[in-house]
């Protein structure tokens, strides 16, 4: 089954409920607390496209390690902006399928010949050896134009920084060698 | 009490966030969930200034509920929404 018909399957199932999880709360009383939890990633986001499709910016946490060593999970955070003018070595979120993102690095861009919409784009996460992933430029949700640390702010055209990344992608031969230096030493 | 400015709440498939809101920016990584009677209440009071009291009126006329479990639930709330810094 792909993915695209397990989400539909998965929006369908949680409207259906959605009535009956009502009920459950107000019969249970009013439990007004605010709580910590997990936004699934395919609602918040799909918020964050639209807010940047509106003309904002967005400021996300950064989940997982296939950024490394560039972002951290959980301890970055990256500000994204809108993707129009995105290149290679930019770090964009995309919508690769359905309900499924990733805050990757563009490694190649196939220009359409007539609508740059339709530019076919190659991302791979900077902490990932082999996998890669495809989209289209339409499919761009927000370009990262800052990498914000828990003691800095890191612009993402910083030249010290572009050097860096440029760096990094020619070095791919070695990347599983270096990600396992740079996993045993923080 | 009143809900800081900056903050808005979103529904979001049925899951109900504040997100914190500037003028430009919008900060996604921190994000509070409330529930649907907190998100009621927070529907019916903001920019408003308001007590414990109103917030238990809110929750007597849409739950049925006795008058002194609402009160303890908006102290409760009001209490809670103060320590994160959503209402001053």
């Amino acid at each position: 089954m792909t993915q695209s018909v397990k989400n539909v399957i998965y929006k369908a199932l949680h409207l259906l409920f959605l009535p009956i999880r009502i009920c459950y709360r107000k019969r249970n009383g009013t439990q007004t607390h605010a709580t910590h939890k997990e936004i699934p990633n395919e609602i918040l986001l799909g918020a964050v496209r639209d807010s940047i499709r509106q003309g904002y910016t967005a400021t996300i946490m950064v989940k997982g390690w296939s950024m490394r060593p560039f972002l951290e999970h959980i301890r970055d955070k990256v500000q994204l902006d809108s993707p129009q003018n995105a290149q290679k070595y930019d770090a964009v979120l995309a919508e690769i399928s359905l309900g499924k993102y990733v805050l990757h690095r563009i490694i190649n861009i196939k220009h359409h010949p007539q609508d740059s919409n339709l530019d076919e784009i190659t991302l791979m996460g900077d902490g990932n050896i082999r996998e890669t992933e495809q989209c289209m430029r339409k499919d761009l949700c927000g370009i990262v134009t800052h990498y914000i640390r828990p003691n800095r702010i890191i612009p993402a055209d910083k030249p010290q920084l572009t050097k860096s990344i440029i760096l990094w992608n020619k070095l791919l031969p070695l990347r599983r060698y270096l990600l396992f230096i740079y996993r045993t030493i923080i | 009490m009143r809900i800081k400015e900056g903050f808005e709440l979103r529904e979001l498939c049925g899951e109900y966030i504040v997100i914190a809101h500037g003028e430009k920016n919008i900060d996604f990584s921190k994000i509070i969930s409330l529930n649907e009677s907190a998100a009621l209440m927070w529907q019916t009071l903001c920019d408003k200034d308001f007590s414990a009291d109103d917030m238990a009126e809110v929750l007597l006329s849409n739950y049925e509920v006795d008058r002194e479990t609402a009160l303890k639930d908006a102290l409760h709330t009001m209490q809670e929404w103060k320590e994160i810094g959503l209402a001053e």
